[in-house]
């Protein structure tokens, strides 16, 4: 062994004492959570997980949490915790995209698995009770884990009319109502998705219910795990997280947490070397787009966008869209319809007040205009000032 | 008799500024205009292309220069040890100056207006309206290129400036308000060049050659 630096004998000490609190905390947390409904290895097993696919699960979700490998069975242990943590799952004006997206997929992965075996309280689509039995069982999971459940918001609350653009179970209670009940006995609310996060399309203009993201309507702070859908790892993260520290990670100053929405897309790119080369895809289907070229002239919107798609990457980690071919359209960024429309043009052709009128456009025709002006100008003033000073 | 006597108006400080401002606007555009809308580079293998890598090298460093060039200017306002000029900067609230500057803009009269300040009226509320123009470009600038940029300075400053960002609506309308800049910034070099050359034919005091040699010629009426 090589001697160690000042530097690295820091580190290790801050990530022994953050390993410390972290062991210290889930002893606590493993004495006052519910008794696990189902043991999570036989689970693993019966669904085809393998032993080593969990490690490897580990160490994934260790390097996206940047924590450093000895967090890795501090993981595993959170991620057996995983279903014991109460949830409670709002729907709000919303499309169920976010929660079919965490459900759905090619095969079962921890990520599925973890999310399919989560203690739902209360899940609007997945739930079998209805009317007021529904409505008992939320009540009754708010009071019985006052404090200490989980709220995951799934969609944005339309205030228009008195929030009466939605209502919901037989009581007719508005969304807001309902939101504003149950965050506050919620030990953490996490938006899931850009709809409760930053209000998503139901915002875009002229944006008619009023519509605006969790946090905006009620004045709390949430975690946004945004995009349209999300990721799922950078949901389960979140909770291990959770889980692991007793606290929600690092947020950015638009609550999404830093560990997954730090880096912009284009940073972390594999289509990047190609926009530094200077090779673009300049329509659909070119040359350049069957040698798969940077998307930065059809639209993609990577560089405004602070996700890590680019990184982690969708299904398993088979693809993302800039690596289907087309470009990122910016869903994690609050208000994207209409930031970064047009979505298959670069912003520079973004128009104004309709029509074919882009900055560029007018630009061009301001400056034609003001040359043609001092050129008229000058005309005028060489007959006015003539002569005036000849001696 | 009537003499023509030089007299220093621009110090060197405030002579150095202007042309690094100039020659860093004028980068600054050409980059900036193949940065919004580039043509793509067939010829030759990935490997050894990098034209926008280049070409955004030399817009962040020509960018960084206009921040320390805008800096400066701005100290200069206030701190010049030859002619601190804020003040000049309200030359635009004097009214009646302000009338007859407009009158002979419009070439209505021949009368000079006064020369009380060091800019006239209009001169100060276009100059006043580069400073604002500067500072947003810069601001704009400094978010864009703290956004890919993690490290030293760039993200000490990018904390900073970050709060703009959001203020803005996010990365997207930070870049599109600094393409509108641009285009702000080429309608004021059109008329401030050819007021230049106005006013140095007009009055004949050599109004160009002054951000060159600091001087301006004036004519001094003495029996």
């Amino acid at each position: 062994m090589g001697r160690k630096s000042k530097y690295e004998n820091t580190i290790s000490k801050q990530y022994g004492e953050l390993m410390a609190y972290c062991k210290g905390h889930m002893e606590q947390m493993d004495k006052t959570l519910p008794e696990p409904v189902e043991d999570f290895q036989t689970l693993l097993q019966e669904r085809g997980i393998s032993r080593r696919s969990f490690i490897k699960w580990t160490s994934l979700m260790t390097t996206a949490l940047m924590l450093p490998p000895i967090f890795r069975p501090m993981v595993a242990k959170a991620a057996e915790n995983f279903s014991r943590l109460p949830v409670v799952w709002l729907h709000f004006a919303e499309c169920t995209g976010c929660s079919e997206a965490l459900l759905r997929s090619s095969y079962p992965n921890v990520d599925d698995i973890l999310l399919d075996t989560i203690s739902l309280e209360y899940h609007e689509t997945l739930m079998a009770a209805a009317g007021y039995q529904a409505e008992q069982n939320l009540e009754k999971a708010i009071n019985d884990f006052n404090g200490k459940f989980i709220c995951v918001i799934e969609g944005a609350l339309p205030q228009g009319l008195d929030g009466k653009y939605l209502t919901l179970g037989p009581k007719g209670k508005t969304g807001v109502e309902v939101a504003k009940e149950v965050t506050s006995k919620a030990a953490a609310v996490i938006c899931i998705g850009s709809c409760s996060s930053f209000g998503n399309v139901q915002a875009a203009k002229p944006n008619p219910t009023d519509s605006a993201g969790i946090g905006d309507v009620l004045g709390i702070t949430t975690v946004n795990i945004a995009g349209c859908p999300p990721n799922s790892a950078n949901f389960t993260g979140t909770l291990l997280h959770f889980l692991m520290f007793g606290a929600l990670p690092p947020l950015d100053s638009l609550g999404r947490p830093t560990w997954a929405y730090g880096k912009r897309i284009h940073d972390f790119c594999e289509r990047r070397p190609h926009y530094d080369a200077g090779e673009y895809v300049e329509e659909w289907g070119d040359g350049g787009a069957m040698k798969s070229w940077c998307l930065y002239k059809v639209g993609c919107k990577g560089p405004y966008t602070f996700a890590n798609c680019s990184k982690v990457r969708f299904n398993d980690g088979v693809s993302w869209p800039v690596m289907g071919g087309h470009g990122c359209m910016g869903c994690t960024e609050p208000g994207f319809w209409d930031t970064m429309a047009p979505l298959e043009k670069p912003i520079a052709d973004t128009t104004i007040g309709g029509g074919e009128k882009t900055v560029d456009k007018i630009g061009a025709v301001l400056t034609a205009v003001t040359v043609a002006g001092v050129a008229a100008h000058a005309g005028l003033s060489a007959i006015k000032h003539r002569g005036q000073n000849k001696e | 008799m009537e003499t023509i006597v030089p007299k220093k108006e621009w110090s060197v400080a405030i002579r150095l500024n202007h042309w690094s401002t100039v020659v860093a606007i004028f980068i600054l555009i050409a980059t900036g205009f193949y940065i919004a809308a580039p043509f793509t580079v067939n010829a030759g293998e990935t490997v050894n292309k990098f034209l926008m890598g280049d070409v955004r090298f030399w817009h962040i460093f020509f960018g960084v220069l206009l921040v320390f060039a805008f800096l400066w200017r701005v100290y200069l306002a206030f701190f010049s040890r030859f002619h601190a000029d804020w003040k000049d900067f309200f030359a635009w609230t004097d009214k009646k100056n302000f009338i007859k500057q407009i009158k002979f803009y419009l070439l209505i009269s021949k009368e000079r207006p006064d020369h009380n300040y060091l800019y006239g009226p209009l001169q100060s509320l276009a100059y006043a309206g580069l400073l604002f123009l500067l500072f947003l470009i810069v601001l704009t600038g400094l978010i864009l290129l703290g956004a890919g940029y993690h490290a030293g300075w760039t993200s000490l400053v990018y904390t900073l400036v970050k709060p703009f960002e959001n203020l803005m609506g996010g990365l997207a309308v930070v870049r599109w308000i600094h393409h509108i800049l641009t285009w702000c910034f080429i309608l004021f070099i059109v008329v401030h060049v050819y007021m230049a050359f106005w006013y140095d034919a007009v009055l004949q005091e050599g109004t160009i050659s002054s951000m060159i040699s600091g001087k301006v010629f004036r004519k001094n009426h003495s029996k």
